[in-house]
């Protein structure tokens, strides 16, 4: 009988391990994609462990009560009644080796029935005070803290070697550039304003249409109309037409015109696929258009494109 | 033995200031719900109609002052005049004094109730407040120290019991932050700038805005706890030795965690470096309140079951533990990376204000009411019922908030292996968000319900009781001089000795203050000048005081910090040689919207215009106020002399005789950007001479002095 209950208190903890381990693999997963992932693994991880550890404390003093209920069962059965006044010696003749250790680090508080020998002679208004020692724990707590503060202090500012605010972001940055040129090395993202194609397959057109409704109409309008931005329908261009111009337009941007870089939002195939979707507008004339900007664009043009270096040719 | 001495206590002023304290909380918790709806449903500003006064940037610090300084304040006042005439056996100094502090604490709160919602503010957090309204709660203050010292120089009692030691300090410390950060020069009735600038006055801004909370709404609280805890608990306090280490400890350490609020900004590393270490310095002096709290119920346990007093103070005083575990978390870099600008901040704050603040409130109230009414509380159900709803209500709140702010951070920091940024468009991330914003207003509602509850409870009680205005006491008369009994402990040289106290209390809570901002202020290189940062032009100075009357600084920060999510999303994180023109500093503490430190430059001055006109323009989905009236609104320049020369008292470096040439430049400037968005197609006429064209010139400056100087070294 007793036996069994160990072994079901010990599956139980198996499968909580397990539990455990199973969620810390799915979370690592994206740990590779991303340093921030992996640092919440970690905290997971060690939440994790000290939940572990609480639940073990939990179970074993859970035993002790229930082992403790089955002398006092046993004893009551057989009419043994365990001397209180002994109990009282006990205690008195000297703590054990694990109650020396818990008042000296963990918690030292006089028991509710003698905290008389503690309480201050004086009240204010009724108030009374116990001299109760400080917490050890707390104690400990507050000398770890500062401890914590003085390493802190050292590491990132006497010599430690930590790094500043401003290291920190060069060595993110480098990180993040290493990460990204291994990603670009992928073709399908090596597309650039030299080499890219108009695409016609209706699916790249329809996730261009998708990312276009996204950010381009709100300087665009709804259907390419122009707002504040120039009409895209129409077959005048102010910084070159053709599927090389616009993906250029759109990767760097044009900042004195109100025109932003895209480059770090959208990816080059998404700059792609909403250049092509742009170049399926032409000609839909589209209700409220905004008057032609630019020149009409034509191919041969293109060899000698300058217009985008020229600000201001712009307008009528 | 001396003579026993009878006197009476008074008990009107502490009903008054308790009055005042539920009135105000239900008005500043109402506040509170619309801006939580209006983040749901900006049509619920107003603004679209017209009205300018009910703006979320507008209301949000209505809503803070109003929680902080009118429901805590007056619940500070009310704790205080009833306990401390009991603990000192003396009634208060002076009634005179005591009346003149009711009534003055209330104008104040009045005149920042009709100041805020006209856009008459310092922009600077809880300390919104104009410069005369500044020096009206100085003289509040005033009183309140010589009222609250009077009673101690005239007390019975030898010894001054911890709650005292609290309140001294809490004197003490709010008169120094608040003279401090008041430190301005007007240029108008309602107008002045601040004597810090940029860099300096966010380190001020925060030092004194974390002590507030610090010295405003923990200090004294702590005080009440020391005194109706074991009031209602019926026990003796745990430990002396433990209010003695805590209490000092506590003072001295808090005051230096104020730049935990600036971390990763570009307040100097060594100034962040001391916020974080004694942030965390600072759990065990915080839990030692909660231990001694939580202690002092040592078998009174089961009457926690039966009581709502104690029920109400058990879970502040936890509230308090879990808001003081957190706040060290938040204050380590790489956590605050994670939570600082998102709604994990607002989170943390309301567990603090409706569990440690608001729940020790009302089991104050529920505990004072019966006995000045000498009746019992008309309803423990009732009690229970607000109890249990206000519990409920601070989960709701908290959690979804939590969840809210972790969401959004993830998805700004979120890049697509390719290297671009997973949610470019920062719409995206709001939009993610607002599901928790609609849950968050269901906890605020079911508090709101339950402080209704509370305040219907304690009406009831009163009617049903008789009002003991005077309440007669008596005690001996004090020794002249304090007897120091052999072998008495070290400490209570001091309780014995107020103004001892006092002296020593102002120089721990000075100590952290002078090591920060003195060197910050004095010490030229610890702000980098950058020489192309150059003073803004009337116009965009005029422009950047409308940004300061609509309250963006509620919602946009100003601030890009060293991160790649925020230098990819929004330029060269920020260098504080740039703000050295910025009076006040406008870096903000939430993203609700995205962040305009880069902002100038980025978009058409006719994509501005159609955005504040209707956000929704631009930005579908965006929950951001409309603001028609800026193209209505007649731009006034009458000030821009009076501004022009109290800057350049300041140390802006504008030419003398430029105050003269103002108002032409800034209406030149006007009559360009009218120009400009004429040509890109706006139609309205006359916009040169309209407010909105200043707030287009101020957002086009934004962040572009640097830019300047990189296209320079392109060249």
């Amino acid at each position: 009988m007793k036996f069994a209950k160990y072994i079901f208190t010990f599956l139980l903890l198996g499968v909580a391990a397990s539990a455990w381990s199973q969620s810390a693999a799915a979370v690592a997963e994206p740990a590779n994609t991303d340093s921030f992932a992996q640092v919440m693994t970690y905290i997971l991880a060690i939440a994790g462990a000290v939940l572990f550890i609480v639940a073990m404390i939990y179970v074993v003093k859970v035993n002790q009560f229930l082992y403790s209920r089955v002398l006092d069962l046993e004893a009551s059965k057989s009419g043994v009644k365990l001397p209180e006044a002994a109990a009282e010696t006990a205690k008195k003749a000297g703590d054990s080796f694990w109650t020396r250790i818990r008042k000296q680090y963990w918690e030292d508080a006089v028991p509710i029935e003698r905290e008389h020998e503690i309480l201050s002679h004086h009240d204010f208004d009724g108030i009374r005070e116990l001299d109760n020692r400080l917490p050890p724990w707390w104690v400990n707590l507050f000398i770890l803290t500062v401890v914590w503060g003085g390493i802190y202090m050292y590491y990132y500012h006497f010599g430690g070697g930590g790094p500043s605010s401003a290291e920190e972001y060069k060595i993110e940055m480098e990180r993040a550039e290493a990460e990204q040129s291994i990603a670009l090395a992928g073709m399908a993202n090596a597309v650039d304003e030299n080499n890219v194609v108009a695409l016609t397959e209706s699916s790249a057109l329809s996730e261009g249409e998708l990312i276009f409704k996204n950010v381009c109409v709100a300087c665009h309008g709804p259907n390419g109309e122009g707002t504040v931005g120039p009409n895209m329908t129409d077959e005048y261009w102010l910084h070159g037409g053709g599927i090389n111009n616009i993906f250029k337009t759109i990767k760097y941007g044009v900042p004195e015109k109100g025109m932003i870089s895209w480059q770090s939002q959208l990816t080059p195939s998404d700059i792609q696929k909403v250049s092509s979707y742009i170049l399926t507008l032409q000609g839909t004339n589209p209700p409220n258009g905004k008057e032609p900007q630019g020149e009409i664009w034509v191919p041969e043009a293109a060899a000698d494109s300058t217009a985008t270096d020229t600000p201001g040719s712009g307008g009528e | 033995m001396s003579r026993i001495e009878q006197f009476q206590y008074d008990n009107r002023i502490v009903r008054a200031f308790g009055m005042a304290a539920f009135i105000w909380a239900l008005v500043g918790m109402l506040v509170g719900l619309i801006l939580a709806f209006q983040l749901i449903f900006p049509s619920l500003n107003f603004s679209q109609l017209g009205i300018p006064y009910l703006t979320f940037g507008r209301l949000r610090p209505l809503h803070t002052n109003a929680v902080i300084f009118a429901f805590i304040g007056n619940g500070i006042f009310m704790g205080v005049y009833y306990s401390l005439q009991r603990l000192l056996k003396a009634r208060m100094f002076s009634d005179m004094l005591s009346w003149t502090h009711f009534w003055s604490w209330q104008i104040v709160i009045l005149c920042a109730a009709l100041t805020l919602p006209f856009g008459l503010t310092t922009s600077s957090e809880y300390a919104e407040l104009i410069w005369p309204i500044d020096i009206l709660i100085t003289l509040v203050w005033v009183i309140f120290g010589v009222n609250m010292f009077g009673t101690i120089i005239k007390r019975r009692e030898s010894h001054l019991y911890v709650a005292i030691w609290f309140y001294i300090a809490t004197w003490i410390t709010v008169a120094v932050l608040h003279i401090v950060r008041s430190f301005e020069l007007p240029y108008s009735l309602f107008g002045s700038y601040p004597l810090f600038a940029g860099v300096q006055d966010a380190l001020v801004q925060w030092w004194y805005g974390h002590n507030a909370v610090a010295f405003f709404l923990t200090t004294p609280y702590l005080g009440l706890m020391y005194y109706f805890l074991p009031k209602a608990a019926n026990r003796p306090v745990y430990s002396y030795k433990l209010s003695i280490i805590h209490f000092w400890a506590l003072i001295f350490i808090y005051i230096w965690a104020g730049p935990h609020h600036l971390l990763y900004s570009s307040l100097p590393d060594w100034v962040q470096s001391l916020g974080t270490v004694f942030s965390i310095m600072l759990i065990a002096p915080s839990w030692g309140g909660m231990l001694n709290g939580l202690l002092t119920l040592r078998g009174a346990w089961d009457r926690v079951r039966q009581d709502p007093v104690l029920k109400f103070l058990v879970v502040a005083v936890t509230a308090y533990g879990m808001s003081t575990f957190e706040g060290p978390m938040l204050s380590i870099k790489s956590v605050n990376a994670i939570s600082h600008f998102t709604d994990w901040t607002i989170a943390h704050v309301h567990v603090g204000a409706l569990g440690w603040n608001g729940f020790l409130t009302f089991g104050v109230l529920y505990w004072l009411w019966p006995r000045m009414y000498r009746t019992k509380l008309h309803s423990t159900g009732l009690a229970n019922t607000h109890f249990w709803i206000g519990t409920l209500g601070i989960i709701f709140y908290a959690i979804p908030l939590y969840w809210a702010g972790f969401t959004q951070s993830l998805m700004w920091k979120e890049f697509t292996p390719e290297g671009t940024m997973a949610w470019g468009n920062f719409l995206d991330t709001v939009k993610q968000i607002i599901p928790m914003y609609a849950m968050r207003t269901i906890g605020g509602t079911l508090y709101f319900v339950g402080a209704i509850l509370g305040v219907y409870n304690l009406v009831k009680t009163a009617q049903q009781g008789t009002f003991m205005a005077e309440e007669a006491a008596e005690a001996p008369a004090r020794e002249p001089k304090p007897v120091a009994v052999a072998g008495e402990y070290w400490h209570k040289w001091i309780e014995a000795r107020p103004i001892q106290m006092l002296i020593w209390s102002a120089i721990l809570i000075s100590i952290g203050g002078i090591v920060q901002i003195i060197p910050m202020v004095f010490i030229e290189n610890q702000v980098p000048k950058i020489a192309s940062v150059k003073p803004y032009t009337p116009l965009e100075l005029e422009g950047r005081d409308l940004y300061i009357r609509e309250g963006c600084v509620g919602c946009h920060s100003q601030l890009v910090r060293p991160f790649r999510s925020e230098t990819v999303r929004y330029g060269e994180y920020s260098k504080s040689g740039e703000y050295v023109y910025d009076r006040p500093f406008l870096w903000g503490s939430k993203r609700t919207g995205p962040d305009l430190q880069r902002e100038g430059g980025r978009n058409l001055d006719r994509w501005h215009y159609d955005h504040l006109i209707d956000p929704r323009v631009t930005s579908p989905g965006s929950i951001m106020p409309q603001y028609p009236y800026l193209a209505d609104n007649e731009l006034d320049l009458s000030q821009l002399p009076a501004k022009i020369n109290a800057l350049r008292q300041l140390g802006t470096p504008y030419p003398k005789g430029f105050e003269d040439r103002a108002i032409a430049d800034a209406e030149t400037q006007a009559q360009q950007i009218a120009k400009n968005l004429q040509e890109q197609g706006v139609q309205d006429e006359g916009l040169e001479t309209k407010e909105i064209t200043a707030i287009i010139a101020y957002l086009q400056r934004l962040g572009t002095d640097i830019k300047v100087e990189k296209s320079a070294t392109n060249q």
